[in-house]
This record gives C-alpha cells, structure tokens and sequence, in this order.
C-alpha cells in the first residue's frame, strides 16, 4: 500500500475531513476496532487506501479493505450479505444489486445516523450528493442505503485520436458513423478499432436503446424481457458485429481492467464505458495514450442518444458488529474534503458531490488535452436522471437478466448463433429464470 | 452348547463395546456428511430464494424444481458439456499418465528428480493452475501466442473460440490432473512381481507384447479406480471454469456444477440450485456404483 506523504496542506485537508465527524474529535474512540471493508477494483479506492493511515490514526482503528474484480466482489458479498454475517462492515453497494439487496433488508438504514446529530454533524451535508447517484441507494420511503462513491457517466475514448484524423475521420456521433470510423482505422498501426469488456448487459443496452429496443417492458412494474424484439435482434446483431470485426482477439474475456489496459498501452483505439475506465488514459502514469486520447459523447442511434449511467455507494451490511465505526469510515471517505482532495491530488473524475462537481478543482482536473470532460460528465448523468431511462438496472432481478444478455451477445459475437435464434434462446431463458424468482411476466 | 455360551455373550459384549467407541465417530460424521445432504434435499422441495424470506418452508409444490428442471434447456446442455469433458479429461489423463509412467519406471535420479517436477501441476492450488493458464490462453500476454505468432501461426483466442473454449480448460485440466494417474500408475509398476517380467522375457516377448499382455492386465485395477477418481473430481471441475471462461463463451464451457452455482450464488434460487444438485449427486453416486461394480472393487473372494 503506497502511504500518503504528510505535509502541511495534507494535514490541513485531513483536520478538515475529521472535523466533519463529531466522535472523532474524542480521543482514539475506535482504539483496538478491525474494520473490514470490501469493494470492486477502482481508482477510486487505490486513492483512497493512500489516506487510510490518517484514519486509522484519528480513530485508532485499523482498516482492512480489500479489493476484488467485479464480478467476484459480487458474487462474495451477495453471499456474505444473504447470510447477514459479520464477516464486512462496509460494503460496496453495487448498482445492479442495490435494488436487491436494499429490497431484502441486508444492508442498515443510514437515514438514521445522518439524523442523528450526535453521529454526523449537519455539515456533513448528506444532501450534496446528487440525486441521480443517490436514487439508487434508497428505497421507495426514501431511507438511504448507501452514499454514492462513484457515478458512472458512459462516455467515448478514442485513445489514438491522431489515427482517426490520418484516415480522415474524426470523433463520431452516430451508429453509423461508429461502424464507419471503425472500418476506416481498424489494423492500422496495429491497434484494433474498438475494445470493450465482458460485461455485455452494461455495455450493450445504450446500443439497444439507441436502436428503439429496451430490455423490460415497463421496470420495475412490469418486468417481461424484451429480448426478442426486432430491435433487440438488431441492435444484438450490430453490436455482436463490432465485437466479431473490431475487438482484439481475446477481448470477449476482458475484464475493464484488461479493457482499459489495450487502450492504455494502443493495442485498441475505441471504447464506449464509464468515465472512470476512460480517464486513466490521459492520466495514468503508464499511458502511452496520454497526449492522443480524445472524448466525446456516446455516439447516439436512429432512436437517441442513451448512455449508461449508474452509482456506487458505500453502504453497511445489517449483520455489522461495527456499524458506529462503519459509519465514521463512510463519513470520513466521503466528506467534502476528502473528495476534493482525491480530485485535486489524484484526478479523480466521478465524484457525487455537486459541490465538487461544479468546483473549480474537479473541472481542472477534467479539462483533458484541452477537452472539458466535466461537462460531458455532466451532460450524461443529467440525461440518466432526467429521463429514467436506467431503472431497469436497479430492479431486483437484473443479475440474472444480464446473464442471459451476456451468454447471447457472446452466442451472436462469436457466430455460434445468428442474432435471431441468440436473443430468442436469450428472452426464453430470462423468462424462465424470472418464473423461477417468482417475477409474474406477460403472456406474451 | 454350554461351552459356547460364555464365548457368545464375550462376542456380543465385544460387539456392544465396539459400536459404543464408534458411536461419537459415527454421530460427527451423520452431522457433517448427512445433516448437509438431506438440507440440500429438503431444500430442492421449496423455492428457496435468499431475496424472499416467505420462500423458506414453503413446501406446497414440492416436486417443481423438479419439473423446472426437466424444461431447462441450458441445465441440458451443461450435462452435455460435462459429459464431454469428463469423457476427454479422464481419458487423457489415464493415458498421459499411465505413458509417462512406464517411461519413468526406472531408479536413476534422472528419471527420479524427472517425476517430481511432473508432480508438480498437482499440488499447484487450482486458482494458481487457472491463473497460469488464462495467462497462456490470453493473447496479448501469452508466451504461447508470441512464440506462435513469431512462427507465423496467427492462433485464435482459445478462451473465446467456441470451437476450442472446451477444448482449453480439457487441456489445462489434464496438465494439472495427469500426475494423479502417473503416480498410482507408478506405484503400482513398482509392486509388478519380477517373476511375470522374467516369465514374459522368456516367452521372448517384445516391449509391446510386454507392455499390453502383462503391464495392462496387472494394472487394470489401478487404472480403473484411478479414472474412477478423476470422473469423480471431474465432476466437480470448477476454478478453471470460473476463472477461464466463466462459463462461456454463451454456454460451451458451462458445466452443470457451475450452472448450479450460478443459480444459487449469483442469483439467489438456492432451492433450484438444490434440486440442479441433488440429481447430480445421485448421477455421482450411480455412476461409482456401477464402476465399482464393474471391476469388481471390494469383491470378498
């Protein structure tokens, strides 16, 4: 673990983020207490550990927080969670399962602690957190679950840049102009036009979206899989050819991570994902890209213009013996200060805080080879939260929904089936697992 | 008659003293073998779902994961991809290990320090074995490809490939498993009685008549119990599944143990999940049967 150096300013920063937490200002309160705390890989918690000892030292508790790939850190917790042990006391409240594991009553309700003066101090500010990020935390009374650590903002990344204005191309707008920018620079130089990673029911659906389709009929009221729609067939096809034409060999088993590195290293040039995959590009001290990344928006289909857009949270599992001490690490890593210090000294693009949103530190940070990639960020997360049209990610049932997606993009993308018969067996897969959680589906 | 009475009721006290030694034995392994496997059996009766606490005890249609499953398109094809690779991963393991093991049948510490290294695959934790491979199998990293590629064989991504996603994890799994056969192959050479050899010698028999009228009839036994072991655990193959190709790509690596853990930890239906694995259990437990009754293992002559 890579310590933070103390200096004069960082102390200051950290007094600040203390102050905020009014049962750190007794001495060593959590002297002796383990916390064990557990996420999927990101930037966001490489940054973070770097300031664990400041803490461990304010609270005299020890930190123990591990991370793990996505869907590992998923599979673990929705286990550890299922079995409310004490084994976590904070939890990544992962997107695609916060409906899940809000609805089943595995994670404590943190309305309480921040209503309770004696436990978060009103500066504190539970309310900066955007909206957006935080609807998927909460319930439908409105308790919170969960305070967002990351908004995902799904965005374009040409890593080489120069490679599309050599072939006369520049960012695209559209589908078709996608497919067509691929076609042009794919094999030159060696470096694919298009990479993306195995998580085909994220990466997919603003494609399927753009092309008129969608995935439940009507979330979360009416959940019947619309997998085999004409639109979905296409958009299926569309997409399972970009994989098959212009992803690197190898790249249905890529992992973000792997993802992020073809990108970093100009083995791949184009890829549509979160922001926070995207901006180690022009930031990361082992990008090679860093002077030829450029961003754009998602490019938009005959339908609209759909990127994904999600949150994160940090949350505490209901099976916590140590909820107090749970709760002051929530507060201390996701304080005003604390963020705006991750910004300014580490870049860190997906922060939920309007306050440091609009600030002038996290627009610096984001302005990338002249690009205000602030204000895309901010574009995206509007239109998610504007329009609704995520909430079929957060409804209960969407982990097994996306696996289906998965196995038929993969089916489609490697020819194993034609698009048609792959989302047929796709919708008729995902409605058999509905019945088997008890979800009702039309007849049709 | 009197003589014998005093020695009976020695016996049956003998008897009654035994079983009463066994019984905490016999009580801890009913709680850690049988308590699990009968929670798995009652479980498969509901639709036990961890999201839906209203789903625990709910037996009112005991049999319907039963009937789910006999719908299942995707449960019928894991049997199938099982199938093949327990068929293909036994068979070469049994005979790479039962090869390499008549070529180092010999005391020279070559050949000795040779068979640990083979050993080592083995005892390599499973998580470490996949990590290996999917190193190999992985493009832009693999030593298998550059080297390939350097020869001018462009080799598709055999993770991704669905004509050879099966095919990867038969070829890791046998990389790790063969040293099981090759060691009780192995042992077993090395108890063969010099006579038959000598014997067979004598008859003027060639390295081949040897090998396949003498060494293979004296290790039939070894060689069936030792597949009989490598089905068993090879229904159970899993790390290399998860880490390899996570079932896929689409279902062509989905093996039925996985797709049963995915039902229960990825989705939460453990009563499905139960059902998925209680009928695999009984398939494991009939087909030992059968084998063991085939060959004749624990026959009283």
């Amino acid at each position: 673990m890579t310590h933070a150096r103390f200096d004069r300013r960082t102390l200051l920063g950290a007094a600040g983020a203390l102050a905020a937490t009014p049962a750190l200002g007794q001495a060593k309160p959590f002297a002796g207490q383990t916390l064990n705390g557990a996420a999927f890989q990101s930037t966001f918690f490489e940054y973070l550990k770097a300031f664990f000892p400041e803490f461990e030292e304010a609270t005299g508790a020890r930190v123990n927080f591990n991370t793990q790939a996505f869907p590992v850190y998923n599979q673990r917790t929705d286990l550890e969670l299922s079995t409310r042990g004490s084994a976590l006391d904070v939890v990544n409240v992962t997107f695609i399962y916060s409906g899940r594991w809000i609805g089943a009553g595995w994670l404590t309700n943190l309305s309480e602690f921040v209503n309770d003066r004696n436990k978060t101090d009103p500066a504190w500010d539970a309310a900066d957190f955007v909206s957006g990020a935080q609807s998927a935390m909460s319930d439908a009374r409105g308790n919170v679950f969960g305070f967002a650590w990351e908004a995902g903002a799904m965005l374009m990344a040409a890593s080489r840049y120069d490679l599309l204005e050599k072939n006369g191309r520049s960012m695209p707008t559209t589908f078709d102009e996608l497919l067509a920018t691929c076609d042009a620079i794919h094999g030159k130089e060696n470096v694919t036009a298009f990479v993306a990673d195995r998580l085909h029911h994220w990466n997919w659906i603003p494609y399927l979206m753009g092309l008129g389709g969608q995935v439940f009929k009507d979330p979360p009221g009416n959940l019947t899989p619309r997998l085999a729609t004409p639109e979905a067939i296409r958009a299926a096809q569309w997409y399972g050819d970009l994989l098959q034409k212009f992803a690197p060999p190898g790249g249905l088993s890529f992992s973000d991570d792997q993802a992020m590195r073809a990108q970093m290293s100009g083995r791949s040039n184009i890829r549509t994902q979160a922001i926070t995959w995207l901006v180690p590009l022009a930031k990361h001290e082992e990008s090679t890209v860093k002077s030829t990344v450029r961003y754009a928006l998602m490019p938009a289909g005959p339908a609209g213009n759909f990127p994904g857009s999600n949150s994160h949270g940090l949350g505490i599992p209901v099976g916590s013996r140590r909820k107090e001490l749970a709760w002051e690490f929530i507060k201390w890593a996701l304080s005003k200060q604390m963020l705006n210090r991750i910004v300014e000294t580490r870049g860190y693009p997906s922060v939920c805080r309007r306050s440091v949103i609009t600030g002038d530190a996290f627009r610096s940070a984001l302005t990338l080879n002249g690009q205000d990639v602030a204000s895309l960020y901010l574009q995206v997360l509007e239109l998610g939260g504007r329009s609704g049209y995520m909430k079929y990610r957060t409804v209960p049932v969407f982990p097994q929904v996306g696996d289906t997606i998965n196995r038929g993009i993969e089916r489609i993308a490697t020819r194993q089936q034609p698009a048609d018969a792959a989302m047929r067996q796709a919708q008729q897969d995902a409605v058999q697992v509905l019945g088997r959680a008890g979800v009702q589906v039309d007849a049709d | 008659m009197t003589a014998h009475r005093p020695q009976a009721g020695f016996e049956r006290a003998k008897a009654r003293f035994f079983m009463l030694c066994l019984a905490p034995s016999l009580a801890v392994l009913a709680l850690v073998t049988l308590a699990p496997a009968l929670f798995l059996v009652v479980s498969s009766l509901t639709p036990l779902d961890l999201t839906r606490p209203d789903t625990v005890g709910d037996f009112s249609r005991p049999l319907e994961n039963y009937r789910l499953m006999m719908a299942d398109g995707r449960l019928a094809n894991s049997v199938w991809v099982q199938a093949k690779l327990s068929f293909w991963t036994v068979l070469l393991q049994l005979l790479i290990g039962f090869g390499l093991a008549l070529l180092l049948n010999s005391r020279t510490r070559f050949l000795e320090a040779l068979r640990t290294v083979f050993l080592i695959p083995m005892v390599l934790p499973p998580i470490v074995v996949a990590i290996i491979w999917k190193v190999i199998y992985t493009p832009d990293i693999s030593p298998m490809h550059w080297a390939l590629a350097s020869l001018g064989f462009e080799v598709p991504s055999l993770i991704t490939d669905p004509g050879w996603a099966l095919t990867a994890i038969i070829i890791a799994d046998t990389w790790q498993w063969f040293p099981f056969t090759m060691l009780m192959t192995l042992a077993a050479l090395q108890m063969m009685p010099q006579e038959l050899i000598d014997a067979a010698k004598v008859d003027g028999a060639t390295a081949w008549q040897m090998t396949w009228h003498v060494t293979l009839p004296f290790l039939k036994g070894v060689l069936l119990v030792a597949g009989l072991f490598r089905l068993i655990d090879s229904i159970k193959a899993f790390p290399l599944i998860f880490i390899l190709t996570d079932g896929g790509p689409g279902s062509v690596t989905e093996v039925t143990n996985y797709y049963s853990f995915q039902q229960a930890f990825n989705f939460s239906l453990l009563g499905y999940s139960s059902a998925i694995t209680t009928v695999l259990l009984a398939a494991s437990v009939l087909i030992s049967w059968a084998i063991i009754r085939s060959i004749g293992w624990g026959h009283r002559e």
